[in-house]
């Protein structure tokens, strides 16, 4: 239980500051059928997520693809328009501002994508497309944007003469790392990764991941982490969402969640990294069949057709979201229990 | 090998270049043989069709009919004279004039029509609707028919000739420019921008029309051949040049009559037209390389 605290509190110095608050989010996508193209149903992206992310805090997002963890990054930025919810900012709702009302707080929210061959315009020279972001939100005249530019590009460990070349000139991980800088350009204080490091060989993320945490380190930044590589999630992060079906499944600190998961499938998953050892004699659980389509979720617990240990209380009725332990939060009727049997 | 010694070099080099995008565009498609051949003709025409009076030593219009019909390589009308007895040469030169102006004016248009239409539809949803509506009623007229409604509305002239073909282009242009902006604007980077606050202008403009530039610069030179053929068959229904002006649309339909005792007179504005059209291809074609950064200079 102290655990979870102290190291947030320990890592602030002070008491964590609430950066970004997320209230009831959801993100429903239409199904259009018909003649008329009427909405038949809705894919629900995102049901009913809430939490609060402290300042200089990173929080990881992990669960299958297509578990809607990008979909919730890209909701809190307004690049999808909320279902219904609020996106608390700086003691600001931001969901429903217009684009001009928004841009103060585009300078403080920003996002790295996933895909570095495709986050970058191809016919665009990098170097100008990093001093399109100051020509957006600055008056800096073209000499101070040069500058600021190479200096941008030197702190993420690229060099003045990679100014005029343009993305496919570069590799996946020097990509990466424009895009950082394009992140970073404003000074946000809080920024989405939204799987960041998945496109890129090993031996880069970990160059990729240590500049994000100097980053932090020199920023101040609070990363949303969203990730399915659990490795570098534990590595990376101070507390990890565990989602499933859009749905929020678990959220604790790292060492809570690795070594007392409570929710079956945060078991589950655990029970999927592979780890090197000889001596521990672990069972590996191997979830049965596939994620359920989210237009038509299962009735209650939307784990319960795969979940080792469901009962039919599970069928019927679904779990709230409870903080069982101190900041460890889980949505299961019968937390806690093992399913390593 | 002296040219990977000098891409060595440049790599070598510290400073960043400093080339200009439009110089290295130039470079790269200079390396392309036909663009270059493409280049060469539309040059020349464009020549031909500024000094026009200094390389003909004939008015166009004038008629004599001493010295009707007669065939290429005939003293002093090296590429024979029509039916009226006119020098074919001087009428090509100065029908140059007429057709690269009618095509120019009418593509242009055509494309700022057809690439406003094409952006507002692919990128707003709202909008695409009413305005592929719009592009299907253009489409379902004949083209012919529609530059001939256009042309009984605006009167017979051939300025009117080029606005009636570049309406007409509007349809086909429109429909191209949305298909990429519709695939362009899914890209991670157009979501990329908008996460920075990017304005909707900014985005159409500064990133999704230069990645639709290939197919656009494609149909514009493809479309500048057809712009010149379709002036030549509106002059031939008697909506476009009025006789005696030296159209080379106009020149073949009248050329027709003599097809057997004259071929030239049809086949000589023929291969005007075709070299055109081909200059214009070949070129289009090495535009689309050469603009494209994922082409390697070497």
């Amino acid at each position: 239980m102290a655990v979870s605290t102290e190291q947030i509190a320990s890592s602030k110095k002070t008491e964590p500051k609430v950066l970004l608050e997320l209230q009831g989010i959801k993100k429903y996508f239409p199904i259009k059928g018909g003649i008329l193209q009427r909405k038949q149903s809705d894919v629900k992206a995102v049901e009913n997520v809430s939490l609060q992310l402290y300042e200089g805090e990173s929080l990881g997002v992990v669960g299958e693809s297509g578990c809607g963890k990008s979909t919730l990054g890209r909701a809190i930025l307004g690049l999808e328009e909320l279902t219904a919810g609020k996106v608390i900012f700086q003691d600001t709702e931001i969901q429903d501002l217009k684009r001009k009302e928004k841009l103060k707080f585009v300078k403080q929210m920003q996002m790295i994508f996933q895909d570095p061959f495709a986050s970058l315009n191809p016919r665009q020279r990098i170097g100008h497309a990093l001093e399109e972001v100051f020509t957006m939100h600055t008056n800096m005249s073209a000499k101070e944007k040069r500058e600021t530019v190479i200096s941008l590009l030197e702190e993420v460990g690229l060099k003045e003469e990679h100014f005029y070349k343009y993305p496919h000139e570069f590799s996946g991980g020097q990509r990466q790392r424009i895009g950082i800088a394009r992140a970073i350009a404003l000074h946000p204080s809080f920024v989405i990764c939204d799987e960041a490091v998945s496109a890129l060989d090993v031996s880069v993320q970990a160059q990729v991941l240590k500049l994000l945490k100097s980053l932090q380190q020199k920023y101040n930044l609070s990363y949303l982490f969203i990730s399915h590589d659990l490795g570098v999630v534990r590595y990376f992060c101070d507390r990890v969402l565990v989602m499933y079906l859009g749905n929020t499944v678990e959220l604790a600190s790292v060492g809570d969640l690795f070594e007392r998961p409570l929710h079956p499938y945060t078991q589950a998953l655990l029970s999927a990294i592979p780890r090197p050892s000889v001596n521990r004699n672990r069972t590996r659980v191997r979830l049965q069949g596939d994620l359920p389509n989210p237009a038509n979720p299962p009735s209650g617990c939307p784990f319960h057709t795969r979940c080792p240990i469901a009962t039919d209380r599970c069928s019927a009725e679904k779990p709230e979201w409870k903080e069982y332990e101190p900041n460890h939060f889980a949505a299961c009727h019968f937390a806690g229990q093992s399913i390593h049997q | 090998m002296a040219e990977t010694a000098t891409v060595a070099a440049a790599n070598v080099k510290k400073a960043p270049s400093k080339e200009k995008t439009y110089q290295v565009v130039a470079k790269r498609l200079l390396k392309n043989k036909l663009a270059v051949i493409g280049l060469i003709i539309i040059v020349l025409q464009i020549g031909m069709a500024i000094f026009a009076p200094l390389i003909t030593s004939y008015d166009p219009v004038k008629q004599n009919l001493d010295a009707s019909e007669l065939p290429v390589f005939s003293e002093g009308h090296w590429l024979g004279t029509d039916n009226y007895g006119r020098d074919v040469w001087s009428r090509i030169v100065f029908g140059a004039r007429i057709s690269l102006v009618v095509g120019i004016v009418a593509v242009t248009l055509g494309l700022l029509g057809g690439v406003t239409l094409g952006l507002l539809g692919g990128y707003y949803k709202k909008l695409d609707g009413v305005i592929m509506r719009i592009v299907d009623l253009l489409f379902s007229f004949p083209g012919i028919l529609l530059a001939m409604l256009i042309i009984a509305i605006l009167g017979t002239s051939l300025i009117n000739v080029a606005i009636a073909i570049s309406i007409w282009s509007i349809p086909s242009c429109a429909r191209i420019v949305r298909g990429s902006v519709l695939s362009i604007k899914e890209k991670e980077y157009i979501m990329a921008m908008k996460s920075l606050g990017a304005s909707d202008f900014r985005i159409m403009v500064k990133h999704i029309l230069p990645n639709a530039f290939a197919p656009i610069i494609v149909f514009a030179t493809m479309r500048m051949a057809t712009a010149i053929l379709s002036t030549a068959s509106l002059s031939y229904l008697g909506l476009g040049a009025q006789p005696p002006t030296p159209e080379w649309g106009a020149m073949i339909s009248q050329g027709q009559a003599f097809m057997w005792s004259s071929p030239h007179l049809t086949v000589v504005p023929g291969i005007a037209i075709m070299l055109t059209v081909f200059a214009f291809n070949v070129v289009g074609d090495g535009l689309r390389d050469a603009i494209d950064p994922n082409m390697d200079i070497q």
